[in-house]
């Protein structure tokens, strides 16, 4: 059994005290083959097995994979676009490039995509992730090395894919999802780390698109399916867990590895998903606004396990890195970085809830030595969809909204009310708290303009 | 708990539609996501209410009607996996085979599995008014508690 650790300040852990995220990290560190610590990020909140905000690294050879401590969304993640263009240039288009970006990207509870995929494409597309959507014209060649693993997670294995999550995916590529996923016309509001910034591509005044979504039905489903597999087949390996969400094998298992080809699918098939995106927020900025050339600053995901390289009691080890509501913050001079950033570091990108600030940071060598180089993903819930609902009315809060200057558009209005701001903690905090523990640095503030919610 | 192990035959001389059991279905406060609580004279009739519930999340049950027959068969290690792989099985139907649920009946339960007839309907967005999109069912809290006065499940969603 390892121990746990919780980066929060005395509000934030007070909120954490309220639900079950402390038992969860505890019955995490239980799990056999973790090293370090069972770590919870200021942003975590109770989830099923691990907590969301949750980090734990399992040793590749002796420890387990749990696809719990991934999640169901698996590759939920974040990208930021940035434009050519400042936020006093656009003030009078926003509502029609609302309009229109509400038109071109399928969002919404149930809602299907534009491009309905065959067999094989899906499997190429699981396969290749966001190079299959770039060589059709879904973007350029240059993006890719601005995504997390280049858009592209190796060892994925669409055959480890079962035609369940096939069938709930194949008409919903290219779809933003609903909850609280969304996309967003933001203005970059401070810079706190110019010399980063510029490094990045932001500058003050920008205007900016943040994209939050996930890997769909398709994720979901591999998730809902492992958990099953993984709970059938924990006793052969004599593992035995206290919570049937903490399913797990090991790591070098069969099981094991189909996992991790099928997570590795559904990561692709995300990347894909935000690449699909990306072009489109680029054809309505075209249409719209003059210009398509939105750059990206930088894609992450924030539910995911990854086989990296970390120094453990003095040594250089293989680990399997869960992250599940948390952002990998790689320090400068990592070689996971591309070229481009490698001497600065990861953006890491922190979206706030609907209408209030999002943040751009940067990784640091502090995040590789505490926290297997990994950061908060975002806000963290902090209250209940019901609760959220009696507190403020849709129309409260689109005033609300308007009030403060940023349109809205979302398919439900019960969607925008469980999303808003009073349902989440304050992401200002959060960020407050990783910056002043090191673990990731502060580069760049972004405000709302506009929001776009399934 | 004979409940429990309890084989509810089919009724004779059941018509051709389904008979919808009486039941109570409400939903539990979780801090990010949502549960519910679904009731009904004996497990099979929790179960299908359990499953009209979960529909009643993802779609306005009142848009669904439909003669569309479907059958399932569910097989499980105990009863709170049967309920997990049971709404599960609603769920791939509505998300991977665009088929809404809106009647059931389980006319076969034990523990360790169920067979069921449903009546439903192939998803028309014009048409099916939608509510909340449901990732996955969870295991989180799972109960399936039977007494005298009937039996009782519990679930939670990843939404």
């Amino acid at each position: 059994m390892i121990d746990g650790m919780i980066y929060a300040d005395r509000h934030l852990l007070q909120q954490i005290e309220k639900d079950q995220t402390l038992e969860q990290i505890a019955n995490v560190a239980t799990l056999p083959g973790l090293v370090g610590k069972s770590l919870a990020m200021p942003d975590a909140h109770q989830g099923y097995g691990f907590c969301i905000g949750g980090v734990a690294a399992a040793d590749i050879e002796v420890g387990i994979v749990s696809a719990g401590g991934v999640g169901f969304d698996i590759n939920c993640g974040v990208r930021l676009l940035g434009s050519p263009l400042q936020a006093d240039e656009v003030s009078d288009r926003l509502e029609p490039l609302l309009n229109q970006l509400f038109r071109d990207i399928p969002c919404g509870t149930g809602r299907k995509g534009l491009h309905e995929t065959t067999a094989k494409e899906l499997d190429e597309v699981l396969l290749h992730g966001a190079a299959w959507a770039v060589q059709r014209g879904f973007g350029r060649e240059e993006d890719l090395a601005r995504i997390e693993d280049g858009g592209c997670l190796a060892g994925a294995d669409p055959t480890c894919v079962s035609s369940r999550a096939k069938e709930r995916g194949h008409g919903q590529l290219g779809t933003l999802g609903s909850g609280n996923h969304f996309l967003e016309v933001q203005k970059v509001s401070e810079i706190y780390d110019a010399g980063t910034a510029e490094r990045f591509g932001v500058r003050e005044n920008q205007v900016v698109v943040l994209i939050h979504s996930g890997s769909r039905g398709l994720g979901h489903q591999v998730c809902t399916d492992y958990l099953e597999i993984m709970n059938g087949k924990m006793k052969k390996y004599g593992i035995a867990v206290v919570d049937r969400q903490l399913a797990c094998v090991p790591i070098r298992s069969d099981e094991g590895r189909d996992y991790l080809a099928a997570m590795a699918a559904a990561a692709n098939f995300a990347f894909t998903n935000r690449q699909m995106m990306t072009h489109w927020t680029r054809e309505a900025f075209r249409r719209i606004l003059g210009t398509g050339d939105l750059r990206i600053v930088y894609d992450v995901c924030h539910n995911i396990a990854k086989r990296e390289e970390h120094t453990v009691g003095g040594r250089r080890k293989q680990l399997l890195v869960h992250r599940k509501g948390a952002t990998r913050a790689f320090p400068s001079g990592h070689p996971a970085l591309p070229e481009e950033l490698r001497e600065v570091g990861q953006p890491v990108l922190i979206p706030g809830s609907m209408g209030t600030s999002s943040y751009v940071l940067v990784g640091t060598d502090r995040a590789m030595a505490e926290t297997f180089g990994s950061s908060c993903h975002g806000a963290g819930r902090a209250k209940s969809r019901t609760a959220a609902k009696k507190e403020i009315t849709a129309e409260q809060l689109l005033d609300q909204m308007r009030a403060g200057g940023i349109l809205v558009r979302g398919r439900s209005l019960s969607g925008l009310t469980e999303e808003g701001p009073a349902a989440y903690k304050d992401v200002s905090r959060v960020v407050d708290v990783v910056h002043g523990a090191g673990i990731a640095r502060k580069v760049a503030k972004l405000v709302p303009l506009a929001v776009m919610k399934g | 708990m004979s409940e429990k192990n309890k084989t509810r035959e089919p009724d004779a001389g059941v018509p051709a539609g389904l008979a919808v059991v009486k039941g109570q279905f409400s939903l539990i406060e979780h801090p990010a996501d949502l549960g519910f609580e679904a009731q009904g004279p004996t497990l099979a009739a929790a179960f299908e209410q359990a499953a009209h519930g979960f529909i009643s999340i993802l779609v306005d049950p009142a848009t669904v009607s439909g003669k569309e027959r479907r059958e399932v068969f569910v097989r499980a290690d105990d009863l709170e996996q049967l309920l997990v792989r049971w709404l599960s099985e609603v769920l791939y139907l509505y998300d991977g085979q665009h088929y809404i649920l809106a009647e059931c009946r389980i006319h076969e339960i034990t523990p360790t599995h169920l067979r069921a007839v449903l009546l439903g309907e192939a998803h028309a967005p014009e048409r099916h008014t939608p509510r909340t999109d449901i990732k996955a069912v969870t295991y989180h809290q799972i109960a399936v508690e039977s007494g005298p006065t009937g039996t009782c499940v519990r679930v939670f969603l990843d939404i």
